[in-house]
C-alpha cells in the first residue's frame, strides 16, 4: 500500500552525529518563519490593514518569502532523508505534503493575482484567510508527525 | 523538584498533559505563532537596519505591526506557559529551557532600553538623514535574541536529563533500528 524505500537510514550521515538533525530543524523553523511570516504579512494586508496595501507588502516581502521557501525546501527533504519510510507511513506527514503543495501553488497563482490586481473587499478577505489557513495547516501537519 | 511537581499536578494541567489531542494542538499553536507573527518582528528589525521596506517610514512600519505582534505574543506566551507548567518536572532541570527563558528576559530588557530610544521615538528617527545607530543596534539585537529563543526552544526537546524517560513509549519511533541519537530526534516532540 505504501511506498517502501530500499534504503538503510543508518548509513545517512545525519543519523550518525548528535547535532545535525536538531540543527536542520532549527534552520527549517527559521526558514518557515521567514516564508510563512512574510506571506502572513501580505494576508493581514488583505484582511484590511488601515490602507489597502497588500500589493505593496507583497513586493516588499516576496524576495524574503522565496528565500525562506528555498531554505525550507532544502532542509525539509534532508530531515525527511533521515528516515523516509517512517515519514511516508505517517498520516500527518502525508497531510502536510498535500497542504504544502496546495499552499505553494495557491500562493503563486490565485493569491498573487488577487493581491496584485485587487478584488472586492470580501474576496480579498477570503483569499487572505484561506492563505493563512493553508499555511497554519502545514505547520500543524509538521508538528503532528510526532503525535500520530 | 517538589515545586515543579506541585505545579504540574494542578488538576487541569494534569488533564492537559495527558490529553492526546489538546497537548499537540497547543504545541502547534505555539509554533504557528512563531511562523505567523515572527515575520512581523523580522520585518520591523530589517526596517530598522535599513534592509527592507525602506519605501516606508520607520514610524509606519513600527505602528503597522505593533498591535498584531502583541496579539501574537499573548497567544504564544499563553500556549508556552501551558506547555511548560504542565511538564514542570521535566522542564525545570532542562538547561535549554533556562537558556530560552534567559533570552526572553533579555528581550524584556531590550524593550526597556529601546522602547523609549527607538520604538516609541520613531518620528525622531525618521527625521534623521541616515538611520541612527541606536535603531540599527535595536534591530540587530532583536534578531539575534529572537533567533536564540527559537534555537533554545527547539533544543528543549533534545535534553535527556535524569527526569526524562529516555526513548520509551513514543508513538513515532521508527520500527527500524536507528542510532540512539536519531531515535531521540524522531521522538523530538514526544515529551511525555
Amino acid at each position: 500500500m505504501f511506498l517502501e524505500l530500499v534504503y538503510d537510514p543508518t548509513t545517512n550521515p545525519l543519523n550518525n552525529n548528535e547535532w545535525s538533525f536538531p540543527l536542520l530543524e532549527i534552520i527549517h523553523i527559521a526558514a518557515f518563519t521567514l516564508s510563512i511570516g512574510t506571506i502572513a504579512i501580505v494576508d493581514f494586508g488583505l484582511l484590511g490593514w488601515g490602507k489597502r496595501d497588500a500589493a505593496k507588502l507583497l513586493k516588499e516581502t516576496s524576495t524574503l518569502t522565496l528565500l525562506g521557501l528555498v531554505i525550507m525546501l532544502i532542509s525539509g527533504p534532508l530531515i525527511f532523508s533521515s528516515d523516509p519510510n517512517m515519514y511516508l507511513r505517517n498520516s500527518s506527514f502525508r497531510f502536510k505534503m498535500v497542504a504544502l503543495l496546495v499552499a505553494i501553488i495557491y500562493n503563486y497563482t490565485i493569491h498573487r493575482k488577487v493581491v496584485l490586481s485587487g478584488a472586492t473587499p470580501g474576496v480579498n478577505k477570503a483569499v487572505g484567510i484561506f492563505s493563512l489557513a493553508l499555511w497554519v495547516s502545514v505547520v500543524f501537519g509538521g508538528l503532528f508527525i510526532a503525535f500520530v | 523538584m517538589s515545586i515543579a511537581h506541585a505545579i504540574q499536578s494542578i488538576g487541569f494541567l494534569t488533564d492537559f498533559r495527558e490529553s492526546a489531542l489538546v497537548y499537540p494542538v497547543v504545541m502547534s499553536t505555539h509554533l504557528t505563532c512563531i511562523a505567523v507573527f515572527g515575520g512581523m518582528i523580522l520585518m520591523t528589525d530589517l526596517r530598522l537596519l535599513g534592509v527592507a521596506m525602506t519605501d516606508r517610514s520607520i514610524s509606519e512600519v513600527v505602528s503597522k505591526f505593533r498591535l498584531w505582534k502583541r496579539v501574537g505574543f499573548c497567544i504564544m506566551v499563553t500556549a508556552g506557559l501551558l506547555l511548560a507548567s504542565s511538564e514542570a518536572e521535566k522542564y525545570s532541570p532542562n538547561p535549554f529551557f533556562w537558556a530560552k527563558l534567559t533570552f526572553l528576559a533579555l528581550i524584556g530588557i531590550h524593550a526597556l532600553i529601546f522602547r523609549p530610544l527607538v520604538y516609541n521615538n520613531t518620528a525622531e528617527l525618521d527625521k534623521s538623514p541616515a538611520i541612527p545607530s541606536r535603531a540599527k543596534l535595536a534591530g540587530a539585537l532583536s534578531l539575534f535574541l529572537w533567533f536564540g529563543v527559537l534555537t533554545f526552544g527547539r533544543l528543549i526537546g533534545y535534553y535527556e536529563g535524569p527526569g526524562s524517560p529516555g526513548n520509551q513509549g513514543a508513538k513515532s519511533a521508527a520500527a527500524i533500528a536507528l542510532p540512539a541519537s536519531h531515535r531521540a530526534s524522531v521522538e523530538r516532540y514526544a515529551v511525555r
